[in-house]
């Protein structure tokens, strides 16, 4: 029998692919999917971190008709360090936002977060000025890098993990909010509402930084996370951002959005979007997009304002320049 | 209204040993009914709560850590670690901080030699050759020397400050009396990585000073721990520059936490600490309000350096 060369090459590349399908099928890396037929953004304008972003949020969460009544409510913002600049997910958002959940019916707030640089974390709210934000007695601060924690069978299999301790305040919950600072990232790219979530992870087993889980791959990490606690909702802040060597030492880029989703890669598309990124090459988004939410935007119903791209993407590290969409896009 | 009022009453440094007192209460009050402390008000003890507020026990206390011994003999692995939590089964950062509490409390000796080994052995997954030369050769996204590796939080991970530090400082305890030559080349080798790891304007954060070629600012907390570990180091200008750093800082710092561990980093440098006693008095008050077990136990310790053995302190 003759067999020339590309009709060999041809018939390999095809059992490669059926075999990647086949494994993929026999060896499933995820075992949930959240994804819906349609996720919801609301892009809203704002230009400053003033009082009225309380009623520019609740104006906005009133868009998605969320039933919250009697929940116990997790906000987890990004609060890494104790460092000027756009590190931190502003302290007036959060204190918004959880007033905006109590008024929405919530039974309890907490705002849960495990820096995961500083390991004081006092100095980090501090600095952050969130204590004003936690006199009402139905809002409290969690160290999730010191609660109590539970051995958790990870519900993907991305980085080999296999199971990861959780803090138990963010298992109980009955609403994950993620509240991302929109910022570029040395590492991952893009650190949005699926990276935050890395601040779940406890450093008082994982350490600090959560080195374990730079090891077992960034975005591997990120997806098993994700999987294992979903995310419900997003409020991003993107009124001033962070670009270049981001997430401590870029430069603050005011892009004046708060981004809110039902949909965490939906969320993130969107952000990067707005960024001036591609979100398909953000490597956590392309993949998360199959499992952990909407990632095309035609599956994405825009509830307030349009995802403009800008005219000056946002500055990344040499190392990143492949994240910027193509002009025409 | 009531927290200032319980701030006020401690306010004054000729209190301290009544505020002492309260806070001893207060931290014992805290014991969960398994004999360790939690960091918060969870029932699940932690390895460095605990350890913390046996440091104090036995500081304040004659003979009656017998309890808090044999809780952590208990907790002590086979080979020699420990977790870094109740319930977990892997060996952990806190291995270097128990061993010093089991020194301090005058623990077994052969339980102490398990832990030493254990120390020996473990580093940080940059240690490993194949690795290094990674670092060496390819990835050079953050500046260090991959020679100089310490202790990682976790094994499968890289070397960071704080682990490295406690480990240093329970290897020096343990071995001040006998040091092998194993041993003092483990020390050299931790020291090395904790001063190639320090900040350009001196200092130290969790481990990376550079990255990308930014340098990255220090952290207080850590600068102060990893200070400790290097108390009977010569004087080089790194620490000297970190020292001065911390002292600099310490005057502004709020966190009862990171001015607990200046003052106990300060005095095993002679450094005047009495000024940041009374701050320190002031901010804790009672105790009520600070709820973290670690950092109760910590700003006790603080309070009472100088009247007690320094938990840390290194023989020269």
């Amino acid at each position: 029998m003759n067999v020339d060369r590309r009709r060999f090459l041809g018939s390999a590349a095809g059992m490669a692919a059926t075999a990647g399908v086949a494994a993929d099928w026999l060896w499933p890396r995820h075992s949930v999917s959240y994804r819906r037929p349609r996720s919801f953004v609301a892009i809203l304008n704002a230009a400053e971190y003033s009082e009225k972003i309380e009623t520019l949020l609740m104006d906005g969460l009133r868009l998605f008709r969320l039933n919250l009544l009697g929940k116990a409510i997790l906000l987890k913002p990004n609060m890494v360090e104790d460092l000027p600049g756009p590190v931190n997910t502003n302290a007036n958002i959060i204190g918004a936002a959880a007033r905006c959940f109590l008024r929405l019916g919530a039974a309890r707030i907490a705002i849960g977060e495990g820096p995961g640089h500083q390991r004081d974390t006092e100095l980090v709210v501090q600095a952050a000025d969130l204590k004003p934000h936690l006199a009402d007695r139905h809002i409290e601060f969690v160290d999730l890098n010191r609660d109590e924690l539970v051995r958790v069978k990870l519900r993907a299999n991305y980085s080999g993990l296999g199971e990861l301790w959780l803090p138990r305040s963010v298992l109980d919950s009955d609403f994950v909010v993620s509240m991302p600072k929109v910022k570029t990232h040395h590492w991952a790219g893009v650190t949005l509402s699926l990276k935050n979530m890395f601040g779940i992870v406890p450093g008082m087993k994982y350490g600090w930084p959560k080195n374990l889980l730079h090891w077992h791959g960034i975005h591997e990490s990120i997806l098993d996370i994700c999987a294992t606690v979903p995310i419900h909702f997003v409020i991003a802040d993107g009124i001033t951002a962070m670009e270049g060597n981001g997430p401590l030492q870029g430069t603050a880029r005011e892009l004046r959005k708060i981004v809110l989703a039902d949909d965490p890669v939906a969320a993130d598309a969107t952000c990067a979007r707005l960024m001036g990124f591609d979100p398909l090459r953000v490597q956590h988004l392309s993949e998360g997009g199959r499992f952990l939410g909407n990632l095309r935007a035609d599956r994405i119903t825009m509830l307030a304002e349009r995802a403009e791209v800008p005219i000056c993407p946002f500055a990344v590290l040499p190392d990143f320049h492949y994240l910027l969409a193509r002009a025409d896009m | 209204m009531r927290a200032a009022r319980r701030r006020r009453r401690f306010g004054n440094s000729s209190n301290v040993p009544d505020q002492c007192s309260v806070l001893l209460r207060n931290l014992a009050t805290r014991q969960l009914p398994s004999g360790g402390w939690s960091y918060f008000e969870s029932p699940q003890a932690s390895l460095e709560a605990t350890c913390l507020a046996a440091l104090v026990l036995a500081s304040a206390t004659e003979g009656g850590t017998g309890s808090v011994m044999r809780l952590l003999l208990k907790w002590q692995f086979p080979d020699g670690s420990w977790p870094a939590f109740q319930g977990d089964s892997e060996g952990s950062w806190t291995t270097g901080l128990a061993l010093s509490t089991l020194i301090a409390m005058n623990g077994p000796a052969d339980s102490g030699a398990r832990s030493l080994s254990w120390l020996l052995e473990e580093r940080g997954k940059e240690g490993h050759w194949l690795w290094r030369w990674k670092f060496k050769t390819t990835d050079h996204s953050v500046r260090f020397d991959p020679d100089r590796f310490g202790w990682p939080w976790t094994s499968g991970s890289a070397s960071w400050v704080i682990p490295t530090v406690f480990s240093v400082i329970a290897l020096k305890q343990f071995t001040a009396c006998n040091r092998r030559e194993r041993a003092e080349k483990r020390i050299r080798l931790g020291v090395g990585m904790l001063l190639d790891r320090v900040c350009l304007g001196g200092g130290w954060n969790a481990g990376n000073s550079v990255v990308y070629g930014v340098p990255l600012p220090a952290h207080v907390e850590a600068t102060a721990i990893a200070l400790l570990a290097l108390q009977d180091e010569k004087r080089t200008p790194a620490i000297q520059a970190s020292l001065g750093w911390l002292k600099q800082r310490s005057s502004s710092i709020e966190s009862v936490e990171s001015l607990a561990w200046c003052i106990l980093s300060l005095f095993v440098y002679q450094e005047p600490v009495e000024h940041l006693k009374a701050r320190l008095a002031t901010l804790i008050g009672d105790g009520h309000d600070i709820r973290n077990n670690a950092t109760l136990a910590t700003a006790i310790l603080a309070l009472k350096c100088g009247e007690m053995i320094h938990p840390f302190e290194v023989l020269r």
